[in-house]
């Protein structure tokens, strides 16, 4: 029984004001902002704190959770109150007065909570995980909680190779869980009411579209290292954990009442969410492959949910977001719409992740009155060979084209973004991608631009699960530095500035990307000697993981630079995102033979088992 | 219009940072559907300024803001109000405002004396007449030096020129101090700092990690003579929609 009461929330607060004021910026831990939802803890039935494992500004500004927040908090039983990773300086004050890791909303401890729900949006932050949990006094390890204890449960991308993190969360839920976690939920107020066995209670919620209980897959090894085989500990399980989707976005709730937070966020401004997938098929990306098939908002919903957001918020900006939202069918009456609409009040429109073509320059043209931003294109690899090998359907032309239309519309700072480290990349294509940015200066020199500025920035590949390039390895990190090197040489430009990532941190995300449940203890330990917040540069710590590996006996690069074989089992070979594994290896296929694959919604359908399996088909709306 | 406006920020909203606080105005703003005005050039902002900023944890028991609104209508204002009070978080009260002329100087301007109550406990009893002592022979000092650490290192300076009043009492262990401090763009010291350097200078057993801070007030100082910022400078009270022509007659 939970009979966490007024008296929790009341010790906690008070102690916490006691130093609140001397810690950077306080704001992130108070909650009490406009439009929070305050519900009576004691009238209602399933408590859930909605966990992000970063910051609050990063937290805050994540689209998944504001969705899953409001959702719960719909049901009239059920509710949802957030928590953030204490940022460092918190962190040591927590832990010094000895409080534990609060809700926002009531200042209940995590552990007075029936659930609590992490979200897994990137592999850098799975040691925040642990850190939240020890500072919720929780057992990190689920076989070490008891029922006294929250259910530990995660979601999101990293959700379809949780692998890493299966000892220490009482199950996944994989795919858009707007409907899937109330499903869950009924059963954790079911299992209040009538308290099953664990074992019993993970065998039910199994039977939830979407629903991963670690415990309930055994894995063999080989003597080699590699997977020998996955089966189900259970025969009432399913074999593969297939995701579970929305299949009419214009009849699911959308929050338009977000919360209003204090101090400023990554992404400070509505959002519209005007459609889910994306099937241009990029072959290194995950997006791209686990949130299949296209499915688009309308635009009378999507201006409804804009009147209602603009009442409630007072932001004066509005983000169409979207995998691709120049992709999006009726992109242009729907920025029409609102502009129209919202003349007076100045509101603007800004268009993350637009195409690079002349269309995407139009688009950015029409919503950005002043121009006091860089345009960004992203060609992703230097050559025409490669760029079909990763399936990125641009040319030369469409950069050429697209350039010469954002010089001539005002632009002078564009950002071009590419990877490197690519499957089959040569000396060629990196002295591809330094003639291409020649080229865009050029281009900018002649349309009469002064203060031409181009930035390049290059991110290493890393190899993800459920997409055709899983089985790739990564490039070694003394080869990626080599690369870098070679560019910074070749763009040496006083218009070109060339930033490009870390390499650690790009090998450590391929090792956990791809990692199986043997990279827990590596966790574990790397956690125990003080990592955290491994994406904050300031913060992550190569050389603790390194420790952190060997006192395990775990080699990472047998993780991230190891190519993988047809036939090998992979650590997520049970976790379906509904794309088939015989299109992957044919779009690996594909990618060798430099083919590439149209995108289903413009040509024929390129069979990748989503539409057929899942009972969801593409629905466009223009 | 501009509307100059007197509020409190207490309770939570202590905790939004200066910066912070001119969004939450601006969005409270768009909320209530009242037209701002934009100043003018490359990348537009309301225009919404502050008296005086308030550090992160003190609460403001009566702050000010000028805002310049799209609205012609000077009976407007008690309507103004009324509809942004509802679009507030807890802890943000608007008090009392009044129409200004465009020519009446900003706040930032004319602010030259915040009143402070600082609450501190103490680590041993105290009697109070061993505080007014210690106040006093602090007072007497010609300068008082405070070692600081900013962006810019370790700095020494003189915090006795800034104080203008400073009484105190002991009551069930703790020790409240008001204090009258000088500000403006001269520069200025720090409550808590005067508390620190009282501490240290005189001996007090006084728990400076425990300490609490109210502004009560925010004054134009003139020739010994003080008025809020929301008065004439004859020292009327001027509230209200009514008292708005009234207060035009006389600065005319």
């Amino acid at each position: 029984m939970k009979n966490a009461t007024n008296a929790a929330r009341e010790d906690i607060r008070p102690r916490v004001e006691r130093f609140l004021a001397g810690v950077q910026k306080p704001s992130r831990y108070i909650g009490n902002e406009w439009n929070v939802t305050r519900k009576d803890w004691d009238q209602t039935k399933v408590k859930m704190a909605l966990a992000f494992p970063d910051i609050y500004e990063v937290g805050m500004s994540h689209l998944g959770m504001r969705i899953l927040y409001h959702r719960v908090n719909h049901h009239p039983e059920y509710l949802c109150e957030r928590v953030f990773a204490p940022w460092t300086d918190m962190e040591q004050k927590l832990r010094e007065e000895e409080i534990p890791l609060y809700s926002l909303e009531s200042f209940q401890p995590l552990r007075n909570f029936d659930v609590v729900g992490f979200s897994l949006q990137y592999e850098m932050s799975f040691s925040n995980i642990l850190n939240m949990l020890d500072l919720a006094g929780i057992p990190l390890y689920a076989a070490e909680r008891g029922p006294e204890d929250p259910w530990v449960i995660a979601g999101g991308p990293c959700a379809y190779n949780p692998e890493p993190l299966a000892p220490f969360i009482d199950f996944f839920l994989l795919g858009e869980s707007e409907e899937q976690l109330l499903a869950v939920l009924d059963l954790i107020a079911e299992q209040k009411r009538q308290p099953l066995p664990r074992r019993e209670f993970l065998r039910r919620a199994a039977q939830v579209q979407g629903v991963y209980a670690p415990e309930l897959y055994q894995v063999a090894y080989q003597a080699d290292g590699r997977i020998e085989k996955i089966e189900r500990a259970d025969e009432e399980v399913p074999d593969r954990i297939e995701k579970a989707m929305i299949k009419d976005l214009d009849e699911v709730l959308f929050p338009t009442q977000p919360i209003m937070p204090y101090l400023e966020i990554i992404h400070d401004r509505m959002t519209l969410e005007v459609m889910r997938g994306c099937s241009r098929g990029c072959r290194f990306c995950q997006a791209g492959m686990v949130y299949r098939p296209v499915r688009e908002r309308s635009p009378e919903t999507l201006w409804r949910q804009m009147d209602a957001l603009v009442c409630a918020t007072g932001y004066q900006e509005v983000s169409l977001t979207s995998l691709s939202t120049g992709d999006y069918s009726c992109v242009q009456p729907v920025i029409r719409g609102i502009l129209d609409k919202y003349k007076d009040e100045r509101i603007n429109v800004s268009l993350p992740s637009l195409r690079l073509d002349s269309f995407g320059v139009q688009l950015a043209q029409e919503v950005q009155k002043v121009r006091k931003s860089g345009m960004t294109f992203a060609p992703e690899a230097g050559s025409q060979r490669l760029r079909n090998v990763i399936n990125k359907g641009v040319t030369e032309e469409n950069l050429v084209e697209a350039a010469t239309a954002a010089f001539k519309a005002g632009w002078s700072h564009l950002k071009l973004y590419f990877m490197i480290g690519l499957p089959t990349e040569t000396r060629e294509d990196l002295d591809g991608i330094a003639a291409l940015v020649r080229k865009v200066v050029d281009i900018g020199v002649k349309s009469g631009r002064r203060n031409v500025a181009i930035t390049v920035s290059t991110s290493s590949f890393v190899p993800k699960s459920h997409t055709p390039f899983q089985w790739e390895p990564q490039d070694s990190m003394a080869s990626l530095e080599e690369k870098q090197k070679y560019l910074k040489e070749r763009l040496r430009d006083r218009r070109v500035k060339y930033n490009y990532h870390d390499v650690q941190t790009s090998f450590l995300e391929a090792v956990l990307a791809k990692g199986d449940r043997r990279l827990a203890k590596v966790l574990l330990l790397a956690w125990q000697k003080g990592c955290r917040f491994d994406s904050w540069s300031e913060h992550f710590r190569y050389e603790l993981w390194l420790q952190a590996f060997q006192e395990a006996g775990v080699d990472p690069h047998f993780y991230a630079n190891r190519p993988l074989a047809g036939d090998d089992v992979l650590p997520w070979d049970h976790l379906s995102c509904g794309v088939d594994k015989e299109f992957l290896i044919g779009e690996r296929d594909r990618a060798m033979q430099e083919v590439t694959t149209p995108d289903c919604r413009f040509g024929e359908c390129s069979g990748c088992g989503v539409c057929g399996g899942l009972g969801v088909d593409i629905d466009l709306k223009g | 219009m501009r509307l100059r406006m007197a509020f409190g920020k207490k309770d939570d909203a202590k905790y939004i940072a200066h910066l912070d606080l001119t969004r939450v105005f601006e969005r409270a703003l768009r909320r209530a559907g009242i037209p701002m005005a934009y100043s003018e050039g490359f990348n537009p902002h309301p225009k919404i300024s502050f008296g005086s900023a308030l550090a992160v944890g003190v609460e403001g028991e009566r702050e000010y803001v000028d805002l310049e609104l799209k609205k012609e209508d000077d009976e407007d204002a008690a309507a103004v109000m009324s509809a942004l009070q509802g679009q507030f978080p807890p802890g943000i009260t608007l008090l009392e405002g009044r129409v200004m002329r465009p020519e009446v100087k900003p706040l930032m301007a004319v602010l030259n004396l915040a009143v402070y109550q600082v609450r501190l406990p103490l680590a041993a009893p105290l009697p109070e007449e061993s505080l007014r002592e210690a106040i006093l022979s602090w007072l007497s000092r010609t300068q008082v030096n405070y070692l600081c650490f900013s962006k810019k290192g370790r700095q020494e300076k003189d915090i006795r020129p800034w104080v203008e009043k400073m009484t105190g009492s002991v009551q069930d262990g703790w020790v409240a101090l008001d204090l009258e401090i000088t500000i403006g763009n001269q520069g200025s010291v720090r409550p808590e700092e005067v508390a620190a350097s009282l501490g240290a200078m005189e001996n007090l057993p006084l728990t400076l990690g425990e300490m609490r801070i109210r502004r009560t007030g925010l004054y134009i100082c003139h020739n010994g003579r003080r008025r809020t910022p929301l008065e004439n400078s004859d020292g009327a009270q001027a509230g209200g929609s009514a008292a708005v022509e009234e207060g035009k007659e006389r600065e005319a």
